[in-house]
C-alpha cells in the first residue's frame, strides 16, 4: 500500500467490521514463530511482501527494516490514538502470512503441482476458481479482504493461475524472515499493556516505543548502547520525541558527551545544562528534558552548524544568552509537538550565521535597519516585545539575540527571513560592491511585498545601490497602474525581461561592466508605463537593451534570440551541436505553447508605427495580423454554464480571453488617427508578454516535461495579477510579487494547472509542475514531491559552457583522491582519524561511525553506500587544504590532481569548481547562485518537507561530471547529460521516507552504472539527438 | 453468426511499409513566414450500429464517405474487426469502385470472432491485425472503497485473457504517479502479472496518466485503443482533460472509459468521461456493480472486434488549426445507422518532440 497522502474516506469502523470474519479465522492459526535469537525478530512470510505492506522500499538492507517500520508506525500508524488503515492492513497481512507459513510447511515453500491442490491456498488468498480446472481456469475474488492483502503484498497470483491452467508446478518460497534487532529483543518486549510476544508486534502496538526505536536507530551504535544501558528503554520511551527530532547529533565518546564547540565549549554547556558533559547520564537526562525539548533543539541546531559558528557559541555567556533569547518566557508549544520539526528559522539562522572581521555577527546595513524591522507592525507579541527591547541595542550580538528570540515565531515575510535574505545579499560582496545602509533599509521596508524577488540581488553581487533602488521604485510604480490587465501585463513583461537578463548574465553573456547599465536600462523602460501600448513599447525596448548588452545588437530575430539564450557561442563541433540542441528545445516549447513569434510581433509593432507616420500600407501587415488569430483554445468539453458550475472563478483568464478577441485586422482595414494606430500597438502587449514569459519557461524546461508540450494554455495562464484571474481576488495583492503558487491542479473543469504570482523561483516551480509526469521504475516507489523539484532545479539551471577539460578532470580527480585517502586510511589509524574527522563535517555521528568501522575492518565495498561523491570530493579538498603539499597518502588521482593544480590553478581551484558544479540554494540561502556548501543532510521541517534536503544534496552534478570525464565526454556535453541522468535517477529513486538520502545515493549510483555500461541509449557519446 | 461480405485480401507487406513511412508535410506560405505542419495518415476507428446498438458488419470502403473540413477524402486502407487491412488505393487502381453493400446487423451479444487472418503467416497477421490495447488502471485511494481494487483486477484480467491473439496489450496503472506495469506485448502472462502486482493508494491523476498513455500509444503504428478503468474523479492532474482529448483525437486513438457510480456522482467527471469517449470514438460505461464492470469489458471487446479501421491521406488543407472529420455512409438507406468515430484532429507542428514519453521496453 502506498500511504503518502492516504486520504481514503473509508471509515475505520466499516473497515474493521469487514475484516472481522478474516480476523476470527486468522487468529485461530498458529502464532508467529519465536525469534530465532536474542538479537533477531521474526516476521512471517518473505521480506518483499512485508516491505510492500509496510510501505518500505524493496531496496533496503535487513538492518533498516525495523527502524523504517517503526518510523512508519509513528508517522502513519495512529490517528487520534486509533490505528489507521495502514496499520490495520499490516496487522491483517501478518495474520494471513502466518497462515501461509503454516501451509508452506517446514520447508518454507508453497508448492502446488496441479489445480486440485490449490484450493486450500486459494482460500487463504481470498480467491476461488472462476472456471473449472483446465486450460481456461482462472481465479476470481471470493473474499475481498483477503484478496486485497494478497494483491497488495505482491503474492504471485498470476503464476499460480498459470499452474491452474495446467502450466508448470507452482513453487513459491514462503519462509519466515529474520531481522536484526537493535540491542536485544527483550529490550523491546514487555512495555505495552498488550503484552506483545514479538518485537514486531510490540512496535506495531506502541507508537511511543516505535518512536524510540526509530530515534535510537539513527544514533551511533556506541551512544545508543550507552543510552540503553544507562537509562534503559523504559525510561527512554518518555524521551522518544526529543530523541527522534533532536537526538541524531548526540554522541558519547570516552565517557563524555561531544558538545557543539568541542572541549572548549564544555564549560558553557555545563553552565547551560546544569551538568557536565563529562557525566553523560546526568548531562543527557537534563539536556533532553529541559524546557520541554527546546534545549535539545538548540543543541541539535548548533551541532549542525559549521566549526566557525560553533566556536563563536562556545563562549559561556553567549551560549546562555542566545538560548535564553530562543527559549523566551513561554516554552509552549514544545518543539516535538507536531509531526515535523517546527519552522527552520533557528536552523537557517545558525547555518547562515556570519561573523565580520572583528569576530562579531555580521549585520546587513546597520542596527537601525533592524530595529526598524522589529519595531514594525506585527501580529506577534514576541516580535513586538523584541521591538521594544531593540531600542537599547548598541551591538550586533543583541540583534542576533533578537533574531533567535523571534525565530520561534518566524513567518515567511517576517524579520528572520528578511534578515536571512539581506544577509545573503550582503555575503560575498567585495569592498567596492558593498551596499549602503539606505539600500538595506529600503530592501527591508519592501521585504514583505518584494522579498521573493531579492534572490537576484543575492546572485549578482555587482548590482549596486542604484540598480536595486531603481527596481524597487519601478516595481512599486507598476503596482499603481489602475487598469488590472495593463498592470498584470506590465508585471509579466518586466519580470520576463529580467528573467532573460538573469539567464544571460548567469551564462556570462552580459559582462560585469554592463551589469548595472543593462539592468537599469531594462528597468527604466518600465519607468512610467500606464497604458498597454506603453507596456508593449517598454517590453520591446527592454528586450533590445538585453540583446545589446549581450550581443551588441538591439534587434535579433526570434531564432537568433533563442540561439543567444541557448548558450554562448561555441567553438567546438560538440559545443555547437549541444547549443543547437538546447535552442531546439526552446523552440519546441514555444511551438507547443503556440506562442506568437517575436518576429511577427516586432513586424506588427513597427508596421503600426510606420502606418501612423504614413510610411506603410495595411495590406502588407494583414497576413501577419491574421497570425494573432490563429491560436485556438482547446476544443471544449464543457459548456460555459458547466464551467461556471464546476469551476467557478477558476476558468476564464481575462488575459487569454482578450487575446482570443483581439483582431488587429480591423484596425488595419479601417486605420484611425496616428495616435490611434500607436495605441493599437497595445493590442500586441499580451502576446509579447506571453512569448517572453514562454522563453523563460522554455529555458527552464525540466527533463521529461509534459505540461509545457501538452497544455497550450500553460504559459498564457500565468496569472501575474496574484490571483485576480483565478478566483483569488481577496489575496491577490499580496501575491503579485511572491514566488508562484501552483493552482488548478486536480480541478477537472479548470483548464489545467497554472501558476499564480511572480516569476521568482520559476525553475523550482516548473519542476514541481512537471515532476508528476516522471514515471517511477519500481512498482511501489513514488516521486517525492519536494525532493524531486530540488534535484531537477540543480540539473536544469546549471550549464557548463565554460568548463574546461582540466576543470572537468579535476572534478573527477577530487572524488577519486578522496577515495584514495579512505583506502589508505584502512591501514593507517592516524590517517583514519584525520579522514573521519574531516568527513564528520558533513556526516552525522552515526554515519561517521559506520565509515570508521568500514575503514578499520577493510570493508571498502560498504563505503559506496555510505559516502556520497560530494563527501569524497570534500575529503580530498579539505585534506589538501589542511596538509598542503602532503601527497604521501594519495594514489595516482591525488598526485595527478596536485600536478593539475600547479599547472592550471585558476581552472581547478575550489571556488571555480564550487560555482560550476555546486547547486543553487533558493530555500536554504535565498540564492540561485551555484555553490558547494559542505553541509550535513538537512532534516525535514514544517512546510519545507524535503526541499532543504534536496538543496543540501550536492553530489549529483559532481558525480555526473566524474562519469563524463571517465568516459571521455567533452565538458559541454554535461548540458545534455546532467538533466537526462538526473531524470533517470529520479525514476530509480525508491525511498521510504522524506529524509531517505541513502535512497537518493543508491539511485544515483545505479544510474551511473547504467550509464557506464552504455545502457542509456540517448546519452551515447557518438549519438546525436533527434531534432537536430 | 452474421453473414459477412468477403473482400479480396491484398498485399500486406507493401501496406505495412507504406503506413509506417508515409508522412506528408504541408507547407503554407504566409508572407515571408513558412509554417510547416506534419500530417501523417489519418486513421479512423469507426463503429456502425443500428438503433438497438447492433453492429453493422460487412460494409465496404465504398460505403463510407469521409470529409475533412468538408473536403472529400479518399480512403487509403480499410479493415473490419480483426480481419487485417486492405490497401484500398492500390486495389482501386485495378478494380472499379464497388457499390454499397447494405451491411449486416450483428448483435452486440454475439461474440463472433473474425477469421480472415487465417491465410496470412502468423507473424504478419499479428503485426497488422487486432489493436494495440493500452489498459490504464486506477490504483488511487478511490479503489480502496469496497475493495473495488481486487474486483476490478479480476475484470481486467478476464478482459486481457479474452482478447484474441492478434491483440497486443500494455497495462499501466496510475494514482498520483503513472506506472508502466507491462509494456506493449502479445504475452498475456506478462500483462496478467502486471495486473496482479499493482499497489493501491494515493491521489488520482487520471488525465496526467491518460496523457502519458496516449503518448506511448502514439509511438506505435496500427490500430490503438485506450481502455481506462477509473473509480473516481481526478484530484491531482496538472493537465486538463481537453488537452488529453485533443491528443487522443489527433492520434486517432479511441478512449473507452469504465467507471463506477462514484465517478458519476461527480458531474464534471461524468461529463468528461462521456464526452471524451464520444469525441475520440470510444464509449463510456458507468457500472453499478462489479458484474456490470465485467459486462463493460465484454462490450469493449465486442466493439474492438467490429470496428472499421479506415485511413486516408488528407487532401491539401490550409487549416493549421482544428480539422473537423465527418464519416457518413454513402447509401441513403443506411442513414438510419449510427456512426461513432473521432470528431477531428489538430495537425502536429513540424518538430520532433525530443522529450517524447519513452515506453520501457
Amino acid at each position: 500500500m502506498k500511504f503518502r497522502n492516504c486520504k481514503s474516506s473509508v471509515s475505520l469502523a466499516v473497515f474493521l467490521c469487514c475484516f472481522s470474519q478474516f480476523t476470527s479465522s486468522a487468529s485461530a492459526r498458529p502464532d508467529t514463530a519465536p525469534s530465532s535469537s536474542a538479537s533477531e525478530a521474526t516476521i512471517p512470510g518473505p521480506l518483499r511482501s512485508f516491505l510492500r505492506m509496510a510501505g518500505i522500499s524493496q531496496k533496503v538492507s535487513p538492518e533498516e527494516v525495523l527502524p523504517l517500520l517503526s518510523r512508519n508506525v509513528v508517522v502513519n500508524g495512529y490517528d487520534g490514538g486509533k490505528p489507521t488503515q495502514f496499520l490495520v492492513l499490516l496487522n491483517w497481512y501478518l495474520d494471513q502470512a502466518r497462515e501461509l507459513v503454516t501451509l508452506a510447511g517446514p520447508q518454507g515453500v508453497l508448492r502446488i503441482s496441479n489445480c486440485e491442490e490449490a484450493k486450500p491456498l486459494l482460500t487463504i488468498l481470498g480467491y476461488r476458481l472462476r472456471q473449472p480446472c483446465g486450460p481456461s481456469a482462472a481465479v476470481e475474488t471470493a473474499d475481498a479482504n483477503r484478496a486485497f492483502l494478497t494483491i497488495d503484498s505482491g503474492f504471485p497470483l498470476a503464476d499460480l493461475e498459470e499452474t491452474l491452467r495446467g502450466g508448470q508446478s507452482f513453487a513459491d518460497p514462503y519462509p519466515s524472515t529474520h531481522l536484526p534487532v537493535l540491542f536485544i529483543s527483550n529490550d523491546w518486549l514487555g512495555h505495552t499493556k498488550n503484552g506483545s510476544q514479538t518485537v514486531v508486534d510490540s512496535l506495531l502496538r506502541d507508537s511511543n516505543l516505535a518512536r524510540l526505536y526509530w530515534a535510537l536507530a539513527r544514533i551511533d551504535n556506541r551512544t545508543g548502547l550507552f543510552l540503553e544501558q544507562s537509562l534503559g528503554v523504559k525510561k527512554l520511551i518518555a524521551l522518544a520525541p526529543v530523541l527522534d527530532f533532536y537526538g541524531s547529533h548526540i554522541s558519547v565518546r570516552d565517557g563524555g558527551v561531544i558538545v557543539p564547540g568541542g572541549t572548549r565549549a564544555e564549560a558553557a554547556w555545563k553552565d547551560l545544562v546544569g551538568a557536565t558533559p563529562r557525566n553523560p547520564v546526568d548531562f543527557l537526562n537534563r539536556l533532553l528534558v529541559k524546557d520541554d525539548g527546546w534545549l535539545a533543539a538548540y543543541f541539535d541546531a548548533l551541532s549542525r552548524s559549521g566549526p566557525v559558528q560553533q566556536a563563536y557559541f562556545a563562549d559561556p555567556g553567549r551560549l546562555r544568552r542566545y538560548y535564553e533569547a530562543l527559549r523566551g518566557k513561554d516554552i509552549s508549544p514544545s518543539p516535538t509537538r507536531h509531526s515535523f520539526r517546527p519552522d527552520q528559522g533557528l536552523f537557517l539562522l545558525l547555518s547562515n550565521f556570519q561573523l565580520d572581521s572583528n569576530g562579531q555577527p555580521r549585520v546587513p546595513g546597520n542596527l537601525d535597519v533592524w530595529k526598524q524591522v522589529l519595531q514594525g507592525k506585527s501580529d506577534s507579541k514576541v516580535v513586538r516585545d523584541w521591538g521594544k527591547r531593540s531600542n537599547g541595542w548598541n551591538n550586533s550580538e543583541q540583534l542576533m539575540e533578537g533574531m533567535f528570540g523571534v525565530s520561534r515565531y518566524s513567518l515567511e515575510d517576517g524579520p528572520v527571513y528578511c534578515f536571512l535574505t539581506l544577509s545573503e545579499i550582503d555575503r560575498g560582496r567585495t569592498a567596492d560592491q558593498k551596499l549602503n545602509p539606505q539600500t538595506f533599509r529600503l530592501l527591508a521596508e519592501k521585504y514583505q511585498h518584494f522579498g521573493d524577488q531579492y534572490t537576484i540581488f543575492s546572485e549578482f553581487h555587482g548590482l549596486n545601490d542604484a540598480s536595486i533602488a531603481r527596481f524597487l521604485a519601478v516595481a512599486e510604480n507598476l503596482d499603481q497602474i489602475p487598469d488590472r490587465l495593463v498592470r498584470a501585463d506590465s508585471l509579466g513583461m518586466l519580470q520576463a525581461n529580467l528573467g532573460l537578463w538573469q539567464i544571460l548574465k548567469r551564462q556570462g553573456q552580459i559582462s560585469e561592466a554592463a551589469e548595472n547599465s543593462s539592468w537599469q536600462n531594462v528597468v527604466n523602460a518600465f519607468g512610467s508605463v500606464r497604458s498597454s501600448a506603453q507596456v508593449f513599447e517598454a517590453g520591446s525596448t527592454a528586450l533590445g537593451e538585453i540583446l545589446r548588452a549581450s550581443t551588441g545588437k538591439s534587434f535579433l530575430s526570434q531564432d537568433q534570440v533563442i540561439a543567444v539564450l541557448a548558450g554562448p557561442n561555441q567553438e567546438t563541433p560538440e559545443g555547437q551541436q549541444v547549443r543547437q540542441e538546447m535552442a531546439n528545445r526552446i523552440r519546441v516549447v514555444l511551438d507547443d505553447q503556440r506562442l506568437v513569434s517575436l518576429d511577427t510581433l516586432h513586424a506588427l509593432g513597427d508596421g503600426l508605427s510606420q502606418m501612423a507616420k504614413g510610411n506603410a500600407h495595411a495590406d502588407t501587415l494583414l497576413a501577419l495580423a491574421g497570425e494573432l488569430r490563429e491560436f485556438e483554445m482547446p476544443k471544449p468539453l464543457f459548456t460555459t454554464r458547466e464551467r461556471s458550475e464546476f469551476a467557478s472563478g477558476l476558468y476564464g483568464n481575462r488575459h487569454t480571453s482578450l487575446q482570443m478577441r483581439t483582431d488587429l485586422t480591423n484596425v488595419m482595414k479601417k486605420p484611425g488617427s496616428p495616435a490611434e494606430l500607436i495605441e493599437a500597438r497595445g493590442l500586441l502587449t499580451p502576446f509579447l508578454r506571453d512569448t517572453l514569459v514562454g522563453l523563460n519557461y522554455a529555458y527552464y524546461e525540466p527533463p521529461g516535461a509534459q505540461m509545457l508540450h501538452s497544455n497550450p494554455l500553460f504559459v498564457r495562464s500565468h496569472d501575474f495579477s496574484g490571483g485576480e484571474y483565478s478566483g483569488q481576488n481577496s489575496v491577490a495583492s499580496e501575491y503579485t510579487w511572491r514566488s508562484p503558487r501552483l493552482f488548478g491542479r486536480g480541478w477537472t473543469a479548470s483548464g489545467g494547472a497554472h501558476l499564480i504570482g511572480s516569476m521568482a523561483d520559476l525553475p523550482y516551480v516548473l519542476a514541481k509542475v512537471e515532476q508528476d509526469f516522471i514515471v517511477p521504475q519500481n512498482v511501489q516507489s513514488l516521486i517525492w514531491e519536494d525532493l524531486v523539484p530540488g534535484l531537477m532545479t540543480s540539473a536544469v539551471l546549471s550549464r557548463w559552457w565554460t568548463v574546461s577539460r582540466h576543470e572537468l578532470h579535476a572534478a573527477a580527480l577530487y572524488q577519486r583522491a578522496g577515495e584514495e585517502l579512505m583506502a589508505a586510511s584502512a591501514t593507517n589509524e592516524k590517517l583514519r582519524q584525520t579522514v573521519v574527522n574531516i568527513l564528520s563535517d558533513r556526516m552525522l555521528p552515526q554515519r561517521t561511525e559506520q565509515v570508521e568501522l568500514a575503514l578499520s575492518s577493510g570493508r571498502a565495498e560498504d563505503l559506496l553506500s555510505l559516502v556520497a561523491p560530494a563527501e569524497s570530493f570534500y575529503l580530498a579538498a579539505e585534506y589538501r587544504r589542511r596538509f598542503t603539499g602532503d601527497t604521501q597518502f594519495f594514489g595516482q588521482a591525488g598526485k595527478e590532481l596536485e600536478e593539475l593544480t600547479l599547472g592550471y590553478p585558476s581552472e581547478v581551484g575550489w571556488e571555480r569548481l564550487s560555482v560550476d558544479f555546486g547547486v543553487p540554494h533558493p530555500a536554504l540561502e535565498h540564492n540561485y547562485a551555484r555553490e558547494l556548501l559542505n553541509m550535513k543532510p538537512v532534516p525535514t521541517f514544517l512546510n519545507y518537507s524535503s526541499r532543504l534536503l534536496a538543496e543540501s544534496w550536492d553530489s549529483n552534478n559532481l558525480y555526473w561530471a566524474r562519469l563524463a570525464d571517465e568516459m571521455g565526454y567533452p565538458p559541454v556535453m554535461l548540458n545534455r547529460l546532467v538533466p537526462q541522468l538526473t531524470l533517470r535517477m529520479v525514476e530509480k529513486t525508491f525511498a521510504s521516507h522524506l529524509e531517505d538520502w541513502p535512497a537518493v545515493l543508491r539511485a544515483m549510483r545505479e544510474t551511473g552504472e547504467e550509464f557506464r555500461q552504455g545502457k542509456i541509449a540517448s546519452l551515447q557519446k557518438s549519438g546525436t539527438v533527434s531534432g537536430l | 453468426m452474421a453473414k459477412r461480405f468477403i473482400v479480396p485480401s491484398l498485399i500486406v507487406v507493401i501496406l505495412l511499409s507504406g503506413v509506417a513511412a508515409w508522412m506528408a508535410a504541408q507547407d503554407q506560405s504566409n508572407g515571408n513566414n513558412v509554417i510547416r505542419v506534419v500530417v501523417a495518415m489519418v486513421q479512423l476507428n469507426v463503429a456502425v450500429t443500428d438503433n438497438k446498438g447492433n453492429y453493422i458488419t460487412g460494409l465496404r470502403p465504398s460505403d463510407f464517405v469521409i470529409t475533412e473540413d468538408r473536403l472529400p477524402q479518399a480512403i487509403a486502407t480499410f479493415e473490419e474487426g480483426n480481419e487485417g487491412p486492405r490497401d484500398v488505393l492500390t486495389a482501386a487502381q485495378g478494380t472499379s469502385a464497388s457499390k454499397g453493400s447494405g451491411g449486416q446487423e450483428h448483435s452486440r451479444n454475439d461474440a463472433t470472432k473474425t477469421a480472415s487472418n487465417q491465410d496470412l503467416p502468423d507473424g504478419i497477421a499479428a503485426a497488422v491485425s487486432g489493436a494495440n490495447v493500452f489498459i490504464l488502471f486506477d490504483t488511487s485511494n478511490y479503489m480502496f472503497r469496497g475493495r473495488g481494487f481486487v474486483f476490478a483486477q479480476d475484470s481486467i484480467a478476464e478482459f486481457v485473457r479474452s482478447l484474441d491473439n492478434p491483440y497486443r496489450v500494455a497495462f499501466y496503472s496510475y494514482s498520483r504517479d503513472f506506472f508502466r506495469a507491462a509494456s506493449l506485448t502479445s504475452d498475456r502472462g506478462q500483462v496478467l502479472r502486471g495486473v496482479r502486482t499493482t499497489v493501491n493508494g494515493d491521489d488520482s491523476a487520471l488525465y496526467n496518466a491518460l496523457l502519458m498513455t496516449l503518448k506511448d500509444a502514439g509511438q506505435y503504428t496500427g490500430r490503438k485503443v485506450v481502455v481506462v478503468f477509473s473509480n473516481g474523479p481526478d484530484n491531482a492532474s496538472m493537465v486538463a482533460p481537453e488537452d488529453v482529448d485533443e491528443l487522443a483525437q489527433s492520434q486517432g486513438i479511441p478512449i473507452y472509459m469504465i467507471s463506477t457510480r462514484d465517478a458519476k456522482l461527480d458531474p464534471a467527471s461524468a461529463a468528461v468521461f462521456g464526452r471524451m469517449s464520444a469525441t475520440t470514438g470510444g464509449e463510456a460505461y458507468f457500472a453499478k456493480s462489479w458484474k456490470d464492470q465485467r459486462d463493460a469489458f465484454a462490450s469493449i471487446r465486442e466493439d474492438l472486434a467490429h470496428l472499421y479501421f479506415v485511413s486516408y491521406y488528407p487532401q491539401p488543407n490550409p487549416n493549421r488549426g482544428w480539422r473537423a472529420v465527418t464519416v457518413q455512409l454513402a447509401n441513403p438507406k443506411m442513414n438510419k445507422y449510427h456512426i461513432r468515430t473521432r470528431a477531428g484532429y489538430r495537425p502536429i507542428p513540424a518538430h520532433v518532440n525530443v522529450d517524447a514519453a519513452t515506453p520501457a521496453e
